[in-house]
């Protein structure tokens, strides 16, 4: 780990040089600090702007490094320097289901089931409604953590709290254990269609759903990886989720990025249940000066989700 | 599954009933999908130039990336001599194409290109074609600090064949680099556009940027999809964050949600003091058990 | 005196050995027999199908194999309040019950451990929990404190019986046992002589294992209580759920020897060793228990109650008033407050009564296991949305059923093959006893 965290530093601090060489590792985004390439050593000759020849290494071309889905050991430590933290800014949304349904096709869940849950919530009779997305909270002092018998559910150096779905006996104490309801358990076998080339599993992609196993949100790790915004944060068309880094104090929704604690402090945010000491790292922007109507989020309740039931 | 011995006769007319989409189904598997194409323009810190193809399709409403087209790229002309490169698809629908050196004659005899993209029809796909063209262009990035002041200045030139002419009215983004390709502006605008000289200057406002252990922060300034000079990227270090040194002691401790390896002491301590006391006791038990056994031998 | 003596002690011994099944003993045996059949049948299935064929789902995530589980510890922890408890306070009219009470607490354990693994999403991983248990989470706690309590109990079953193996080996004849059963008696108590030093060892050790059995009973029951008081949900998060979880197994245990007593007696003739005496010492006992888990059930109850915070209204409403107030109440008077009303009376504390008493109390006794588990899992923090309707709430399915009163009947069914092999009251105890009564 040390090794590997002080080549990161190497990586960053080289600079503009390694960025020079770096034709972009990814799509838009040349420097990922967080996943240094291993250059292959096989060198590929190009041409630049004004016509010059230069070579660079052949690892360093491709659009998005393939990266084989990372061990199990790995996945239990975590992407190293990170403190992965996200906003949920309630007064954008309008409970379009967007994450949800991203979330639920790329991570294969069963259809009865949810990782991201869209609440309609109304705290007393006097209060307004409003809609309230919910994931996993990824708690610093997890509950369902504490009560796993065989470190099936762990938390990790960047914050994640992952499950290896390839240790986990299904004996459920974490989902009783869990305040928020965030996590499901695979009852049945799956019924995703199952298309294409299937990645290997790994506790940072959660795929395919193990039966007799508990599931959740996993924060997209593996998204992270290739330099990418976890699923419903791509997938939300009004920005209601900022995903980012602590240590870097940013969070971005793809199209805005904001300093977090300035985010937090200005827009007075909040965690969910504090008064359980479970530390969060979901934080909640409150409903205040909503960019749409409470109502607005009825119609996409009535047309989409026949499941749905109060 | 206790349904299932009962439903086997609605299940085989369910069948008979499926069969009939399920022809039309078919049929519509045969019929080839339409790609959406697109083709972009790159370049990084003036240096490597690249282009991405972009090939997604619509299915059930929503653009899904096609993998696997095949996908021939072309310098100003659709001809074999002009070929940059023929690639297939990835799983997110990209092929990239770098200018190899044999072009090299043909990039330098104008300073505006045309690249164009063809897929060939197969199986799958009907054919496509997307085409962009750009001017060659740098982009470049100064800062000038004064102490409390800083500021970073953004100048953009595209060359006219003989010389490099500054771009007027280019819009970017410029500010301090974040992780997911993000950028965090460094005042109260993070969108600016080039002057008359080609220049933007951004002075830095917010200041305590976190940075890496050393305070160096990454200033970039993007420009996306200019229609005259594609997408340009610029990046440069500064010694200008407060330097950050990721605190992993929460992680390390001994703590209830811990790993097996970190346990608190006072639980292992409590757990393996009355495991030792109680089995001990369980230990003695069997122990005189076996005394018991031995006297009764003997006495045989 | 010395004659009749001996042919009281002949007599004793004659009534006292194990009897080969009647007809009602066969039909009984082969009833449990059948249920344990099918409870294995639907394990079967749910084996090949998973979890799949229960009715739990992700609110209700844990059912009746959970409450069940619940029940048999609880049940078990009789053994130490009539063995240990009794013995230890010199309480002497209860040693032909200490049996009795030893073996459904073997039975139990065992079938608690079995209806656990019943309940794992992944059985065939169950060796995780050696390989890479956690000593943090109470589930590990679990698992150490029963296997503990499983092997003090067997001890505790097995060094009094000692004695009684060598009176088996001595009545071969009468003993109605088969070539094997010799051979089984003989392996395991032939090395006892009954000799002087003999007896003194095997005194020290009952002691010592009659001191040690109690803070493991305890434990056991009490991090049972953790594995709902740890978590947060309303109905769980209780400081007095430990105790409040043992009160109510002493009770339970205490029901269920009075069950067990009334049909040893009545099907093995054993009305001169388990006299209305034993029925009526054991009713006050009942009475005592009774009041003892009504009072921290006004505790666990009340106290919420009178605070109604906002996680607990709902679970406590439905209780009181809601989906589950008719079973909460018919555990609440049929378990709780008739049999104190009822054993108050010196004709409630016959045998027949008592017998209906017994199975009154351990009957509310399951229903109050339910009712802990399942109505507080479907009342979570967050409200139940975006699942379908059957989510919402929570019935087994006949595979749960099965399986549940499979492991019940198991058992059963092991307690009565104990009965026929073994004696049922401790002979040698029971003449000792009766020698220190005769030279009284």
């Amino acid at each position: 780990m040390q090794n590997n965290d002080s080549s990161r530093r190497e990586f960053l601090l080289t600079g503009l040089l390694a960025t020079m060489a770096t034709v972009g590792c990814s799509d838009a985004h040349p420097f990922t600090p967080e996943d240094p390439i291993e250059p292959s050593g096989e060198k590929v000759k190009l041409l630049s702007v004004d016509g010059q020849i230069i070579e660079v290494d052949k690892a360093f071309l491709k659009p998005v490094p393939d990266m084989p889905p990372v061990s199990i050991d790995e996945s239990r430590i975590g992407i190293a320097g990170k403190k992965f933290v996200m906003v949920i800014d309630l007064s954008r949304c309008k409970n379009t289901k967007k994450c949800q349904a991203s979330c639920n096709h790329m991570h294969q869940i069963h259809s009865e089931q949810n990782w991201m849950k869209v609440y309609e919530m109304q705290e007393s009779e006097q209060t307004a409604p409003y809609w309230q997305p919910t994931n996993c909270m990824h708690c610093d002092e997890p509950p369902c953590v504490k009560v796993c018998p065989v470190d099936a559910t762990f938390k990790r150096e960047d914050g994640i709290v992952l499950i290896d779905n390839e240790r986990c006996v299904g004996c459920r104490f974490c989902m009783a254990a869990c305040p928020y309801s965030a996590r499901v358990f695979n009852w049945e076998p799956s019924d995703f269609k199952l298309e294409g080339v299937q990645k290997a599993y790994s506790p940072e992609n959660s795929i395919p759903q193990k039966m007799g196993t508990v599931s959740k949100c996993d924060f997209c790790p593996d998204r992270h990886r290739e330099g990418k915004l976890p699923y419903c944060v791509d997938a939300c068309p009004n920005g209601v989720f900022f995903f980012g880094d602590m240590n870097e104090d940013s969070v971005t929704n793809g199209a805005e990025t904001f300093r977090f604690s300035e985010l937090i402090k200005d827009k007075a945010g909040y965690r969910l249940m504090e008064d359980l000491g479970t530390k969060p790292r979901v934080y909640y922007l409150p409903p205040v000066n909503r960019n749409f109507p409470f109502e607005s989020g009825l119609e996409t309740e009535n047309a989409t989700d026949k499941k749905v039931t109060h | 599954m206790k349904w299932k011995k009962n439903k086997i006769l609605p299940a085989v007319a369910l069948l008979i009933i499926l069969m009939v989409p399920f022809c039309t189904e078919a049929q519509k598997n045969a019929e080839k999908k339409t790609v959406s194409f697109g083709i972009s323009y790159w370049m990084n810190n003036n240096r490597a130039v690249y282009i991405i193809a972009n090939a997604k399709s619509k299915v059930d409403g929503k653009f899904q990336p096609d993998a696997g087209v095949k996908v021939s790229i072309y310098l100003d002309k659709d001809s074999s001599a002009n070929l940059i490169g023929k690639y297939i698809t990835d799983a997110h629908g990209l092929a990239k194409a770098i200018i190899p050196p044999s072009l090299q004659s043909v990039w330098n005899a104008s300073p505006k290109h045309t690249f164009l993209a063809k897929t060939e029809e197969d199986k799958f796909y009907e054919s496509a074609d997307a085409e962009i063209s750009i001017s060659k262009s740098k982009i470049l990035l100064d800062t000038v600090s004064d102490g409390e002041k800083k500021s970073v200045t953004v100048s953009v030139s595209a060359f006219n064949g003989t010389t490099w002419m500054p771009v007027s009215g280019v819009e970017m983004k410029v500010g301090v680099s974040r992780s997911v390709g993000s950028i965090l502006a460094v005042s109260d605008k993070d969108a600016y556009t080039t002057d008359s000289t080609g220049k933007a200057t951004i002075e830095i406002t917010k200041a305590k940027f976190p940075g890496d252990e050393k305070g160096n922060i990454v200033l970039v300034a993007r420009v996306d999809e200019n229609e005259q000079l594609g997408n340009l990227i610029i990046e440069k270090t500064v010694p200008w964050g407060t330097a950050v040194t990721p605190d992993n002691s929460f992680f390390d401790q001994r703590a209830l949600w811990a790993t097996r390896f970190r346990t608190p002491i006072w639980l292992l301590v409590m757990a393996y003091s009355i495991v030792i006391g109680v089995w001990g006791t369980i230990i003695y038990l069997i122990m005189l058990l076996l005394k018991i056994k031995k006297l009764g031998m003997a006495e045989a | 005196m010395e004659k009749s003596t001996s042919l009281t002690t002949e007599k004793i011994i004659l009534d006292l050995l194990p009897q080969q099944f009647g007809r009602r003993g066969k039909i009984w045996t082969g009833i449990l027999i059948s249920i344990c059949l099918l409870g294995a049948f639907a394990y079967y299935r749910q084996l090949r199908y998973g979890l799949q064929v229960t009715n739990m789902r992700d609110y209700a995530s844990w059912g009746i194999y959970i409450s069940n589980f619940v029940f048999f510890v609880a049940i078990s922890l009789v053994g130490s309040l009539i063995t240990a408890v009794f013995r230890l306070a010199d309480v002497k009219w209860a040693t032909p019950l200490t049996r009795i009470a030893e073996i459904i607490a073997v039975s139990a354990i065992v079938f608690a451990s079995l209806i656990i693994i019943v309940d794992m999403g992944r059985p065939e991983r169950f060796y995780n929990l050696f390989l890479h248990g956690r000593i943090q989470s109470p589930i590990m706690w679990d698992v150490i404190v029963i296997t503990t309590y499983f092997c003090i109990s067997l001890l505790l079953l097995y060094m009094p019986l000692l004695p009684d193996l060598k009176i088996l080996l001595r009545f071969k004849e009468s003993a109605g046992s088969g070539k094997w059963l010799q051979k089984l008696y003989k392996f395991q108590g032939s090395f006892w002589k009954g000799t002087k030093a003999q007896f003194a060892l095997s005194e020290r050790a009952i002691t010592i294992l009659c001191i040690a059995i109690i803070p493991v009973a305890f434990s056991i029951h009490t991090v049972t209580s953790w594995l709902f008081a740890t978590t947060y949900r309303p109905g769980w998060d209780s400081t007095n759920f430990g105790a409040y979880f043992i009160s109510g197994a002493f009770l339970v245990g205490a029901g269920g020897v009075v069950v067990a007593m009334y049909m040893f007696r009545r099907f093995y003739h054993l009305d001169k060793y388990i006299t209305e005496l034993h029925f009526d010492k054991m009713g006050r006992i009942v009475v005592l228990l009774s009041l003892l888990y009504l009072y921290f059930n006004i505790n666990e109850y009340m106290v919420p109650a009178f605070k109604m915070k906002k996680a607990e209204e709902g679970h406590l409403n439905e209780l009181f008033t809601g989906d589950y107030a008719l079973m909460f109440w018919f555990a609440i008077i049929t378990g709780l407050i008739v049999p104190i009303i009822v054993l108050l009376f010196k004709k409630g504390r016959k045998p027949l009564p008592m017998f209906v008493i017994g199975i009154m109390v351990v009957v509310g006794a399951w229903f109050k296991r339910y009712l802990i588990v399942t109505p507080t899992l479907l009342n979570p923090f967050l409200p139940m949305q975006e699942v379908p309707a059957n989510y919402h709430h929570y019935f087994p399915s006949w595979e749960e059923w099965s399986i549940a009163m499979g492991t019940l009947a198991g058992a059963l069914l092991v307690i009565t093959f104990f009965a026929r092999i073994y004696p049922i009251i401790p002979i040698q105890e029971t003449l000792t006893e009766q020698h220190e009564m005769e030279e009284k």
